[in-house]
Formats: structure tokens, C-alpha cells, sequence
């Protein structure tokens, strides 16, 4: 456990909406193990935690949610981008640059 | 805008909690239930593959928590939380919700509908342009009363000349006018106002235009505007009004235009006319007719103005001291100008109003501290259970509010139905009261906004003790405390004891404020008019000068003449007379008089009187007293001795110490003498309402001055009232075509002057009376309280032998203590206030002993009796089971 990092508040956020980005309409659960997967298991998700997140999103109108059926044939919520939520990720993805960048001179070894 | 978008979306999830929640719950099973699938597929037996499901999801009952939390609107539900709990106290103590409820009401209610007619009255928006700069200029002189009085045509060009303080001055006169040819003759009060007087009260007709200088200019054409109620009842709101030709006093006029409604200034004027003042009329400094209105220069000051004004007629007085002498001028804003007598009386009932409403707070401070004061154990196991102040705070306020919101909203049910009352107390058709028209009050916007706001204001002022007292408590202490049995600590009995003082006091002054006005009614409706009002039929009205000119006064005479014969021959009536100005009617003229061998002041005008002329059934009819002399008779023709009566106040103040029979009045000026010879004195009339002075009267007869303004006056052994029908015949029939001004009984005119006193001693009596009821209910809950309180130890003194007649003289005395410092401090604050009653009171001090001390034993008295029925409560105690309860 002791190599896997929290999520930072906000990047969640960006996380989800770039998931849904890639794979279309999505279930909480099946966003969940995405991100799992995507960061290869480094990140320490509650799954949880998915779910304000994405109250979160669809309050702000970026997600859209209706119920619907997975493949297994099980009944679930299916969560979609709004084209509001669309054009935010851009965005989203500057804003996390730019954190990024900050974040990387901060940090890098002073000459 | 992501932000309104989520507001939007949690104020939408406040509703339908159930579903959302049932939403959630599947969610999250299904969440559940793919990974238990999934760890299935992975080859865990069931049991693992759920406990790890569970894991990986983190705590489940956390989520759900942080969902509702980022759901809805957290401050809205503990509101809605606070609301429905609030709710819940209340209904449980239904005794102290209703009182407090009521007694809210009553305050709100009654404040709100003072307010609403404050609003109508003084504070409605004044249809004219600029109205703050515009100021009526009046002229007043010691040597006349001292009152505001219309200004000389010569003054007022000197005063717009030489000032330099106004931007425009302009000159009106009183121009009544008869108008024939449409229906029934009708007597129209009437302005010639200048085309720049219309200009400076700046509003355009709703029809047509208004004239210009040019057309406003000696000898110019004769033009008419008319009013809105003219246009509409007389001339049924012909659109095509305009340019149309109107009779007036038998001339030909071209109406230019209509003013719009709500134009009426001065009020009931309903025709203007051009003033049409000839240039050589501005060097003439003695008749004084000239009613001035203007705009100030952006900037100046009423101050201002007024000091330069009578700076500049100082120098006037200079250079022409027969008439300037001893003149002051009188700036009043058009606003004051338009309330007249109202204004005062009202802002004192609003003060008074004001009271009630803070004695409604305390009563409700009372019974909440006294309720809270129970609720001291539910607060320190609150608190003891971890709820916060602030949480706790926020419940207290939400009470409050829910109580105030509740009173308020019956106290606008309550104003509502008082200002229809209130509308019956401000009569509109008085023409000897100043007064404006109010024919509506509105409950508006502006009203329901104050009643909001004081409904707010009487949350914090009754809520804020409760609340402070019940953030000291201690959780620790006040369990203790109840297990004890104790809460009477000394801070609590010092709130309470602070509350049913302010009661007292507050309830005290308005007692004493009511019964300063209440008294001065009385003495005004019992002061003697000087004339017996009982069964006088009055009739006024105007001769027109196309049909009566002043250059035939025969016809006059003959008028008055036949009328009078026709009237007396009317069964029922007793006697007939005639006055050119009745008495209490409004109408009212001067003139100036000079003794026989006195020489004309040099510095300091002639002395005036009333100039009142009569027939000699006059003193009869009017029950007026003849105290010497004579009165006149038939033989007191024109061509004959010109003789006149006086009064006594100006047999007194003119003849001190001589005998006025036989002395001669030059009514005319020093060069051109006009010489009337005394021959009566009678008593003294109060001519202006029965708070008025009387002024100095001469009386003259018709026939010797046939005068155009008549009122016929007739004493009848009847109800003068059902009289009006045939006396008009009587009138029609010797000319049909003469409008009737008004017909009133004189006992009924009497009482219409005293319309505003009566409703002001009204309605101050009434918040006086609520004053005494709300305190009278705070004085009981508080002691009522007190006795609750004090069970054990009454218990204890009685089981140590107290006896039941101790018991009740202790709490009696409580009681009694707190009346007295509450009349003390009452009685302090009713000497500093009852000053301000002046304007309401007639021969009544502010500071009348008998009314003060009445108010206080009032107050004593009461506040005793209320605390006698809890006395007896303690009193009848039994000592053994006030222990063993607890």
C-alpha cells in the first residue's frame, strides 16, 4: 500500500470527466475501475468517492445520468458527457497544466 | 453561472428527499453488486468476493452522508428542521404561543395601520416637479395675530425683484367663479394664478395646454383650466373639451385645457383662470390678496431664504411704514403647506403607536423568558449532548422569527381592516379644517415593507433578552441547578422584573399622553361657542357679480330681502338671519379700523377686526348674545347713520376703560374717512373652532353694505337637517339659477372642526387602553412565572411556618415594588415626552398634575390586580406536596 498515492482533490474531477471522454456513456462502478486501471493501480480510490464527485459534475451540468442496463444485463446508472462538459475538459486540462508545471519548478533541483 | 446552476439543482433536490434517496441506495447496490461479480468472475468464493467489494468502496454510510450533504441545501433543511421543531413548541404551549401570537398582532397591526395612513398622508409622492424647492410665501404681522396671511401685489413684485433667492415667484389670488350653462348653476373655487405659477408647480394637462405669459397679461383673453373632477363630474370627460367656450359669472371663457387628477394645489381648487394683474396693481402695499408660491434656487435653503426674505422686507418696511410695518414672511414647503393640521397629530400618534408596539415586544420578551426559563433543562442536555451555541442560537432565532412572522402577518390582517376605519376619522368634506383629501389608503407596497421590517425589529428586541440569557447557560450548572430545584437565580429575576418595569412605564406614558388629549377634548367640546350651534340651519352661498355687481347693491338687498322672507315663512322655522362670513365655515375677511382722534400710525399698521356683516335676525337666529346697546333693525338703511356692533374681546382691547357706545369707527384711511358710529356690544364667538381665539369683531348691517357672500342662517324647532330641502326651495324661488355652496347644520359644522382632535383622543385613548391590556397580560405572565418558580422555596417558608396571608402580602409586594419604579421611571419619561402633545392640547397643562397622577395610580392599581390572581396562586400553595414534587 505504502507506493500507492491519494487522489488530490480536483483531479478526481478532470479524471472522470476524461474517462467519460474515452469510453462513453459509463457506470459508476465501471468509471471506478477505469481510473483504477488507467493509473495502474497506483492511486488509492475509495470507490466511494466516486459518487460526490459525480453529483458534483452533473450539479455543475457537465454529466448527464440515466438509468439504463450493462451488458450483464444488470440495471445501473449510466453516467454521459453534456456538451457543456465537453468543451470544460479543455479547460480542466489547462488548469491541471498549469498546476502541473508550477508544481514540477517547485520541486525541480535549483541549479 | 456553474454556480446558480448547482444552487439551482440543490434547491431542486430539497424536494422529493425519498426518491432520491431510494436512487441512490440501487446505485450503489448495483456499484455493490458489479464488483462482487466481477471478484466472482476472479474466482473468490462469495463471501470474499463481498467483503472485498466492500472494501475497495470505502465506507458506505460516509458516502450516503457526503452525497445528502453536496445534495441538497444544508441551511435551508436545519431551517425547515428549526421551522417544524419550532412549530412543534409552540403548539405544545399553546397558552404562551396565542398570547404571544395576539399581543404581536395587536402591536404590529396597529403600527402598521398608523403607518399606512403616515404613508398616504405625509409621505405619498407629491405630483409636482421638484416639489422640495417649492415653498409657499405668506406674510404674517403681530398687529393681525401673527398668523400666515396673503401678501400685497406690491410686496410680492419687490420681494421677486430684490430677493434673488428664488428662481421664480409667482402670484395667485382667490377667484371663486358661478358656472352656468351646463345643469344646476354650481359654485366653483376658483384660482387666477399667473402663467409662472404653473410653471413652478411644474405639471403639463392631460388635456390641451396651459397659457403662456403673454396670454397671462392685463386685459388678455379670458381662458380657463379645469380639474380633473370638473372635467369629469360636470363636463361627463368630454374628450373634445378643449377650446370649447364655458360661462363663468356670465362671461364667456375658452377652455385651454384639463389638469390631470391628483393635481390640486390649492387643494379643492377646481378652475384656474390667468391672473391677468395689471402692472400698475404692484405699487400697492395695503390690500393683501396675493398668494404666493415658489421655487427656491437649487441650493438655498428654507433658512436661507427665509433670512434673506425678511431682510429684504425689513428694507420694504423702510420705505413704506404705514403698511410694511412689523411684517414677517413665512416660507412653508409646499409639503407642509398640503398637510396642514394633520401632520402634527399624526406624527405624534405615530409615536404613540411606537409605544404600543414596544410594550407588545417586552410582553413578549416576558413570556419568553419566562417559557425559556422551563426550557433550561431541554438546553443543558442539548448542550451536554454536544449540540453547539451557535446551532442552539440559530433554533432560538428561528422561534422568534416564526413568532414574529405569524404576529405580523395578523397584524397586516389587523391594519388592514383599521385603515378602513381610520379613512371614517379624516373627514374630507370640511372646509374649515386645513387638511388634504385622503380618499384611499392603501395597504402598498411601501406598507408591507414596514410591516416586514418592524416585524423583524420585534423579533430582535423580544427575542435578543431570551436568547443572550439562554446562551449563558452552563451545561453543567443548569442541571444542577433544576436538580436543585432552583432556577430562580438573581439574573433571571432581574430580566423579568426589567421587563414588567419598561411595561409599566411605556404603558404609563401613553396613559398620561392619552389623557392630556383626552382632557384638552373635553374642554374643547364643552368650551362655549358663544352661539347656540342646536337647531341652526346654515346656507351659504355667493352672489355672482354678472347678476349682482357690487354697482347695484339694491338688487342685493333684495335678494337677501326676499329670501329671508321666504324662509321665515317656512313652517317650523323660529327666525331668519343673514352673515356675509359664517362662523366655523372657513370663509373669513378682515378690515382695518381707526378710533375716532387717534392718528394714523406712523411706524405700525392700523389695527384690523373681522369684518362680519349682518340682517338684525342674525343675533337672534344664532342665539348670539346682545350684551349693551342695541342691536340693528330694519331702519338701518343705507343713506341713514352707518352704525356697526362690536364684540367685547375688541370692546376690551380697544376701549379699555371707556365706553364704546357712541364712539365712531373710521373703517375707511386717514385721508378718505369712513366714519361708523357703535351702537352694540356682543358677546364674544368663536369663529374659528372652539380651540381658536377669538379675534376682534365689527359688525355692520347689509343694508348699509350689501356684501356678495351670504349665509342665510334659520333656527328651527326641528332637525335642522331635514330643513335643507326646502330651504333651498325657498332660495330657488326667488332665483332659480343660484348654486347653494352648502347647506349644514351649525351644531354638525361644529363638530366637523373637531374632526381631527376627535379621532387623535380616539385613537390615543384606544393604544392607551391596549397599552393597559398588553401590560396588564405581561405583568400576569411574569408574576404568574414567578409563583411556578418559587414553589419550593414558598413550600419551605410555608413548612417553616409562613403563614398563607404572608405568602401572599411577599408576592403582592414583588408585584407592587416593580409597578412603583416602573411608574417612576414612567413618570419621568411622560414629563420629558408630553411636551411634544402640545399642538393636541387646548387649556390643559403638559404637565397637568391631576392627569399625571390619575395615570400613575391607573397603572399601579392594574399592575397590582394582575399580580394578585398568581399571589393568590402561591398563596394557596400546599407545602408538603411543593416539596415532594421535584
Amino acid at each position: 500500500m505504502g507506493d500507492k498515492s491519494d487522489v488530490l482533490q480536483g483531479t478526481l474531477d478532470l479524471m472522470v470527466l476524461k474517462t467519460l471522454e474515452s469510453m462513453g456513456p459509463l457506470h459508476g462502478y465501471g468509471i471506478a475501475r477505469r481510473i483504477e486501471q488507467v493509473s495502474g493501480n497506483s492511486l488509492s480510490l475509495n470507490q466511494g468517492t466516486i459518487y460526490p464527485a459525480l453529483l458534483r459534475l452533473e450539479q455543475r451540468g457537465w454529466i448527464k445520468s440515466a438509468w439504463g442496463t450493462s451488458e450483464s444485463n444488470r440495471r445501473a446508472k449510466f453516467y454521459s458527457l453534456s456538451p457543456r462538459g465537453r468543451r470544460q475538459i479543455e479547460e480542466e486540462i489547462e488548469n491541471w497544466e498549469r498546476i502541473a508545471s508550477t508544481m514540477s519548478r517547485f520541486l525541480a533541483p535549483s541549479n | 453561472m456553474d454556480r446558480i446552476r448547482t444552487v439551482l439543482s440543490r434547491f431542486a433536490a430539497l424536494f422529493g428527499k425519498q426518491k432520491r434517496d431510494a436512487d441512490l441506495d440501487e446505485e450503489l447496490r448495483s456499484h455493490i453488486d458489479f464488483a462482487v461479480e466481477e471478484n466472482l468472475k476472479r474466482g473468490m468464493s462469495m463471501k470474499d468476493a463481498r467483503t472485498a467489494a466492500l472494501k475497495e468502496f470505502g465506507g458506505m454510510t460516509q458516502t450516503k452522508e457526503t452525497y445528502r450533504v453536496l445534495r441538497g441545501l444544508p441551511i435551508l433543511e436545519t431551517l425547515a428542521n428549526d421551522l417544524r421543531f419550532g412549530l412543534r413548541q409552540l403548539v405544545k404551549s399553546p397558552a404562551f404561543a396565542l398570547t404571544a401570537i395576539l399581543t404581536l398582532a395587536l402591536g404590529i397591526g396597529a403600527t402598521t395601520a398608523i403607518f399606512s395612513v403616515v404613508k398616504a398622508v405625509l409621505l405619498a409622492p407629491l405630483p409636482y416637479n421638484n416639489p422640495g424647492r417649492i415653498v409657499a410665501v405668506w406674510t404674517a404681522n403681530a398687529a393681525q395675530g401673527g398668523q400666515p396671511l396673503p401678501s400685497t401685489a406690491g410686496d410680492f413684485a419687490i420681494w421677486k425683484q430684490r430677493s434673488g433667492v428664488f428662481e421664480d415667484l409667482a402670484p395667485s389670488y382667490d377667484n371663486e367663479q358661478t358656472l352656468t350653462g351646463q345643469g344646476s348653476p354650481q359654485f366653483l373655487i376658483g384660482y387666477a394664478v399667473s402663467a409662472s405659477y404653473l410653471r413652478i408647480l411644474g405639471v403639463a394637462p392631460q388635456l390641451g395646454r396651459l397659457y403662456t405669459d403673454q396670454e397671462d397679461s392685463a386685459g388678455g383673453p379670458k381662458l380657463a383650466l379645469l380639474s380633473d373632477h370638473l372635467w369629469r363630474a360636470t363636463f361627463h370627460s368630454d374628450p373634445s373639451i378643449v377650446n370649447k367656450a364655458i360661462t363663468l359669472d356670465g362671461n364667456a371663457y375658452t377652455v385651454l385645457g384639463v389638469m390631470p387628477p391628483g393635481f390640486n394645489y390649492p387643494s379643492s381648487v377646481e378652475i384656474w383662470t390667468p391672473s391677468n394683474i395689471a402692472p400698475s396693481a404692484y405699487d400697492d402695499f395695503s390690500h393683501t390678496y396675493i398668494r404666493i408660491l415658489g421655487r427656491l434656487r437649487p441650493g438655498v435653503t428654507l433658512a436661507q431664504a427665509q433670512k434673506t426674505l425678511n431682510d429684504v422686507e425689513a428694507q420694504v418696511a423702510t420705505e413704506h411704514p404705514q403698511t410694511d410695518s412689523g411684517n414677517r414672511v413665512v416660507l412653508v414647503p409646499l409639503r407642509e403647506q398640503l398637510d396642514g393640521d394633520i401632520r402634527k397629530p399624526l406624527l405624534i400618534l405615530m409615536g404613540a403607536v411606537g409605544l404600543v408596539l414596544l410594550i407588545a415586544c417586552a410582553n413578549t420578551a416576558g413570556l419568553a423568558l419566562a417559557r425559556n426559563a422551563e426550557r433550561q433543562k431541554e438546553i443543558a442536555v442539548r448542550l451536554a449532548l454536544g449540540a453547539t451555541r451557535r446551532r442552539l442560537l440559530r433554533q432560538f432565532v428561528t422561534e422568534s422569527l416564526l413568532l414574529a412572522v405569524i404576529g405580523g402577518a395578523g397584524g397586516i390582517l389587523l391594519a388592514l381592516a383599521g385603515t378602513h376605519f381610520l379613512l371614517g376619522l379624516f373627514p374630507n368634506e370640511v372646509a374649515n379644517l386645513n387638511i388634504p383629501k385622503v380618499t384611499e389608503i392603501p395597504m402598498d407596497r411601501g406598507v408591507l415593507l414596514f410591516a416586514f421590517a418592524i416585524t423583524l425589529l420585534t423579533a430582535f428586541l423580544f427575542g435578543i433578552v431570551p436568547v443572550v440569557k439562554g446562551m449563558r447557560t452552563e451545561a453543567g450548572a443548569a442541571m444542577k441547578d433544576s436538580a436543585r430545584g432552583n432556577t430562580n437565580t438573581r439574573r433571571s429575576n432581574r430580566s423579568r422584573s426589567a421587563v414588567v418595569m419598561s411595561e409599566v412605564a411605556l404603558s404609563l406614558m401613553l396613559l398620561t399622553g392619552a389623557g392630556l388629549v383626552v382632557a384638552s377634548f373635553q374642554k374643547v367640546i364643552n368650551a362655549d361657542l358663544g352661539f347656540r350651534p342646536e337647531h341652526v340651519l346654515s346656507m351659504q352661498l355667493f352672489l355672482p357679480p354678472d347678476r349682482y355687481p357690487s354697482t347695484d347693491p339694491a338688487k342685493r338687498r333684495q335678494f337677501i330681502e326676499g329670501v329671508e322672507k321666504r324662509l321665515s315663512a317656512l313652517p317650523g322655522v323660529k327666525s331668519v338671519g343673514t352673515i356675509n362670513f359664517l362662523p366655523l365655515s372657513g370663509f373669513w375677511g378682515t378690515t382695518s379700523f381707526l378710533l375716532r382722534g387717534q392718528a394714523p400710525p406712523k411706524n405700525g399698521q392700523a389695527p384690523e377686526a373681522d369684518n362680519r356683516i349682518i340682517t338684525p335676525g342674525y343675533l337672534q337666529t344664532m342665539g348670539l348674545p346682545l350684551l349693551r346697546g342695541r342691536n340693528f333693525t330694519d331702519a338701518d338703511h343705507a343713506g341713514e347713520l352707518q352704525v356697526a356692533m362690536i364684540n367685547q374681546v375688541m370692546a376690551k382691547q380697544y376701549f379699555a376703560g371707556k365706553d364704546p357706545l357712541g364712539e365712531q369707527l373710521n373703517l375707511g384711511t386717514a385721508d378718505k374717512p369712513d366714519w361708523w358710529q357703535i351702537v352694540g356690544i356682543t358677546g364674544d364667538v368663536k369663529a374659528f373652532g372652539q380651540d381658536q381665539p377669538t379675534h376682534a369683531d365689527i359688525y355692520r348691517p347689509f343694508d348699509q353694505l350689501p356684501f356678495p357672500l351670504v349665509a342665510f342662517t334659520m333656527r328651527t324647532e326641528t332637525d335642522p337637517a331635514l330643513m335643507v330641502k326646502s330651504a333651498e326651495q325657498a332660495l330657488w324661488s326667488v332665483d332659480p339659477d343660484l348654486p347653494v355652496l352648502k347647506a349644514i347644520p351649525m351644531n354638525l359644522l361644529a363638530s366637523q372642526t373637531l374632526a381631527v382632535r376627535r379621532a387623535s383622543a380616539a385613537l390615543f385613548s384606544a393604544f392607551a387602553v391596549l397599552a393597559l391590556v398588553l401590560a396588564c397580560i405581561g405583568i400576569y405572565g411574569v408574576m404568574a412565572y414567578a409563583v411556578t418558580q418559587r414553589r419550593q422555596e414558598i413550600g419551605v417558608r410555608m413548612a417553616l411556618g409562613a403563614r398563607r396571608s404572608n405568602v401572599l402580602r411577599m408576592m403582592m409586594g414583588f408585584g407592587f415594588r416593580l409597578a412603583l419604579y416602573g411608574v417612576v421611571i414612567g413618570l419621568i419619561g411622560a414629563f420629558a415626552l408630553t411636551r411634544l402633545l402640545q399642538s393636541l392640547l387646548f387649556e390643559v397643562n403638559a404637565m397637568n398634575p391631576l392627569v399625571f397622577s390619575i395615570a400613575a395610580l391607573v397603572l399601579v392599581a392594574v399592575s397590582t390586580a394582575a399580580s394578585y390572581l398568581p399571589a393568590r396562586a402561591a398563596a394557596s400553595i400546599e407545602p408538603m406536596q411543593a416539596l415532594r414534587t421535584e
